[in-house]
């Protein structure tokens, strides 16, 4: 494999595109695969079967084929309302795995350089926030503040905007409440019931290590039902 | 304050080349059966023999890297392994869990 491609490959994954690498394994030859690029005549003839791996984010050699496809997926972008410390154990857990995390908080004394030195945090309101963040249904969003003014604008955004993941700590009570107050505002029982609250997998720990621990395992759960999903 | 981003695996193969190191990809390609690791995964290794990712759990890498450094030896730019659970070196290179893995290895060059 040449240089250049190595590297392209290396910017592409950092700009959290959607691609992946085709390399025939007859000659050695690599090339990269996005949809609507046209392909070298290496490839061009697989183009269907590449198509259909790649949509399903399948990696392998092709059947009947010398090609091998491996796919590299967009991560999925987090969003943590809430620089607490639950926060910080979540920093330290996802670091390993293919997500993208920002943390915002209003309250600035929270949100610190030193408290959060590797990870992307804005000082701001969520509402000011989602106003010129890009959301999909690639986002997730997980709330720690259980402070109504600066948990619910969030929830209220990612119920809107179909979040594939959304939880909210707080105990059941806060969470009873929560529901109640986001059904005030207009929300289906159907969108309410999609929140994780309270939030995490049943781990019966209590530390702040535990509980983050609890929810990125159920983050990754519904991250790789997603992918199950689409594979169906 | 610096913020640090995770090196990942071809990043340190790019590193390893811009300091004038030969350096090999080695990808997993098939799998069959029980393996540890799944296809896609990779490894980076240089002509000093260290390397970084992995292929298997640690079964089939001292093996790997040892194909490796036979390929930088020779005018082939890439080549197929094939690993098996053997009674004979189930110990060595074979795989302990009984799967079987393709890895395909490959020189990085300018």
């Amino acid at each position: 494999m040449k240089l250049e491609m190595l590297n392209e490959i290396i910017q592409k994954k950092s700009s959290s595109q959607n691609f992946a690498l085709l390399t025939n394994l007859t000659n050695g030859n690599s090339e990269i695969f996005e949809f609507g690029k046209l392909l070298s005549n290496d490839f061009e003839s697989y183009k269907k079967q590449i198509e259909n791996y790649h949509s399903l984010k399948k990696n392998g050699v092709i059947d009947g084929t010398q090609i091998f496809i491996q796919n590299f997926t967009k991560p999925i972008e987090v969003i943590i309302v809430g620089a607490v410390h639950i926060a910080q154990y979540l920093v330290d857990l996802f670091k390993n795995l293919n997500f993208v995390i920002t943390i915002v908080d209003p309250r600035k004394f929270f949100i610190t350089d030193e408290r959060f030195p590797n990870v992307k945090i804005i000082n701001d309101w969520p509402e000011e926030i989602f106003k010129k963040l890009e959301t999909d249904s690639n986002n997730a969003l997980i709330t720690l503040t259980h402070d109504p003014k600066i948990d619910d604008p969030a929830l209220k955004h990612a119920l809107k905007n179909k979040f594939f993941y959304i939880g909210a700590l707080g105990s059941k009570k806060t969470h009873t409440k929560r529901c109640q107050r986001l059904k005030e505002s207009g929300f289906t029982e159907e969108e309410i019931a999609s929140i994780h609250g309270p939030i995490g997998i049943k781990l019966g720990g209590k530390s702040g290590p535990e509980i983050a621990l609890s929810i990125v395992s159920q983050l990754v759960l519904e991250s790789n039902k997603l992918l199950l999903n689409s594979k169906k | 304050m610096e913020k640090q981003i995770k090196r990942t695996i071809l990043e340190q193969g790019r590193d390893w080349f811009e300091s004038d190191r030969k350096v090999i990809l080695a990808r997993v390609i098939q799998t069959w059966g029980s393996s540890p690791c799944p296809v896609g995964s990779n490894m980076i290794v240089n002509d000093k023999g260290e390397f970084f990712g992995s292929v298997s759990g640690g079964c089939v890498e001292a093996n790997v890297i040892e194909e490796c450094l036979d390929l930088l030896k020779n005018n082939n730019s890439f080549k197929q392994l094939e690993f098996k659970v053997s009674d004979d070196n189930a110990w060595n290179v074979g795989l302990a869990c009984g799967g079987e893995i393709k890895i395909y290895i490959e020189k990085i060059n300018s």
